[in-house]
């Protein structure tokens, strides 16, 4: 019975977290401080969890919860609704298509993966934004959030390692 | 950092249907978002009203720190830095007291035109508690809202200039929209030559500007851009920047204020409707007040009105023609009055027409 309810609560557990995670990465991309001067942009922290555990864990990162994340990407950043939630869910479609080449990268293989699907949430994003003000954005900021989303991911991905080995773990029937 | 360690689970069955139906979610979402654009306003003041005290704790801290990232490139260029300034104090002390007896000159100009008085100004001191700046959105957060008197629409300034303006106001917290951001668009005044623009946010650090009311040739890299009131969302005359040229020829704004080190501002509240002009009374009039005596009364119409002479350009002056006794007004030729000839310089055709004919 303990047994039992330790299985039941770990699945709790290993379900909260990615999206947990996400929600935590959306907080702390937006919150409004800048710890660097304004000299470099907040990275997408909410796309690497939605990266990392749609290519290995979509039973826990399903469209739904990417669209909730994306809600709350927009909602928190300050930006026009719908946005990021569109950009995201367009860059899940590719992950979901393109997932067995994804999951099978590795070292800087697997940064590439994510760095193109970045590419596409932010390029995404521009166009939507583009098409809303019906004015082209500089794109200079775009690329500089990309390239610092991608540089933090580098050193993310290993935490995200370590908290699905320990919390999260594969689907029990994959066992 | 590989993702091939783990087996990856197969059950999305029936992903890709409501993929396609979030993502209708998500457009239908955005189109009403343009419709309604105060959609997520209600929920962005209340969490910004409740972040406030992290705010305020982590603002000194980190605001200490980013002073001294932003200063550490100053190091470098300490010198320079302090000759230019001091060629910059003496000018503006020169530039200084040039304004001071202007404004009075001013002033005295409007006590005898009896011009509108400038509405009163009244403002709201605020603290800069947080700042945002995402691709699409450059947003500054005050420790001001409606408690304080807040409206969205209020124009922001610090010593320099303005910043931006409120558009979204919490209890205790209000957001304002950068003069670089792209949804700011103010109608501005370029100065002189008193040329009518919008100044528009592009995300970049210097506003482009747009839909002039003249040609694009008589703007110069120079000219004093200022608020033009049209509209009555802003008071006129606040300071925003200087008009400068860029590499592909268009003109844009250097904004006196920088929003990213900005730390104390004024928020403005132009609600004030301008004062009534005073009243006309006889004793008001010019003459009055020198001591003269009040003019005569007009006299009573006769049969016969005064009839207007016209006098051509150059034609010899007629001597003034009676009216029952009176001379009759005399109304000047059409052609504008010819320039009085500088010393040193060529007499213009006109001009020298002119002196024929005399």
């Amino acid at each position: 019975m303990e047994r039992a309810g330790s299985i039941m609560g770990g699945r709790i557990l290993s379900a909260i977290i990615p999206v947990g995670l996400g929600l935590l990465g959306a907080m702390l991309a937006n919150f409004p401080v800048s710890f660097l001067g304004g000299l470099v942009p907040p990275p997408l922290l909410v796309l690497m969890p939605i990266y990392y555990w749609a290519i290995v864990r979509p039973d826990l990162m399903s469209p739904f919860w990417i669209f909730v994340l994306g809600v709350l990407q927009d909602l928190f950043s300050g930006g026009p609704p719908g946005v990021w939630a569109a950009s995201f869910l367009a860059t899940y479609a590719l992950i979901d298509n393109q997932r067995d080449i994804l999951a099978g990268l590795s070292g800087v293989s697997a940064i590439v993966g994510f760095a193109i699907s970045a590419l596409l949430a932010c390029g995404s994003a521009y166009f939507i934004v583009a098409i809303y003000f019906w004015h082209l954005p500089p794109l200079a900021p775009v690329m500089a959030e990309l390239a610092m989303t991608v540089f933090v991911y580098v050193f993310a991905v290993f935490l995200l390692g370590v908290i699905h080995h320990r919390f999260v773990g594969p689907l029990r029937s994959d066992f | 950092m590989a993702n091939g360690g783990w087996r990856i689970a197969r059950n999305r069955g029936g992903a890709q249907l409501p993929l396609a139906l979030l993502f209708a979610f998500a457009l239908a979402l955005i189109l009403i978002g343009k419709a309604q654009s105060n959609l997520f306003d209600r929920a962005r003041a209340d969490m910004t009203d409740m972040a406030s005290p992290a705010l305020n704790a982590v603002r000194a801290p980190l605001s200490g720190v980013n002073q001294w990232l932003s200063n550490v490139g100053h190091f470098f260029s300490v010198y320079d830095e302090n000759i230019r300034l001091r060629e910059e104090v003496a000018r503006l002390r020169q530039w200084q007291n040039t304004a001071i007896v202007l404004d009075d000159r001013v002033k005295r100009y409007q006590l005898l035109l009896h011009a509108v008085p400038d509405p009163t100004l009244s403002s709201v001191m605020a603290r800069v508690i947080g700042r945002a700046s995402h691709p699409f959105l450059q947003t500054m957060i005050l420790d001001a809202g409606t408690d304080q008197g807040v409206k969205p629409g209020q124009a922001v300034i610090d010593a320099r200039g303005m910043i931006g303006r409120i558009y979204l106001v919490g209890r205790q917290t209000s957001w304002v929209i950068l003069l670089t951001d792209l949804n700011s668009r103010i109608p501005v005044t370029l100065e002189p030559g008193n040329v009518q623009a919008i100044m528009a946010g592009d995300n970049t650090g210097a506003p482009t500007l747009g839909m002039l009311s003249q040609a694009n040739r008589t703007l110069k890299a120079g000219m004093q851009v200022v608020s033009s009131g049209d509209g009555g969302l802003l008071p006129p005359g606040l300071a925003i920047g200087t008009v400068v040229s860029d590499n592909a020829g268009n003109f844009r704004v250097a904004l006196l204020a920088d929003s990213t080190s900005s730390e104390d501002v004024r928020i403005v509240d132009f609600g004030k409707k301008a004062e009534a002009p005073p009243g006309l009374s006889q004793k008001d009039l010019p003459a009055v007040a020198a001591g003269l005596p009040p003019a005569a009364p007009p006299p009573p119409m006769t049969e016969r009105a005064p009839v207007p002479v016209t006098i051509p350009p150059g034609a010899a002056p007629l001597p003034p023609p009676k009216v029952d006794g009176k001379p009759a007004p005399v109304v000047a030729p059409a052609t504008p009055p010819t320039p009085a000839p500088v010393p040193g310089q060529a007499p213009t055709d006109a001009a020298a027409n002119a002196g024929t004919n005399e």
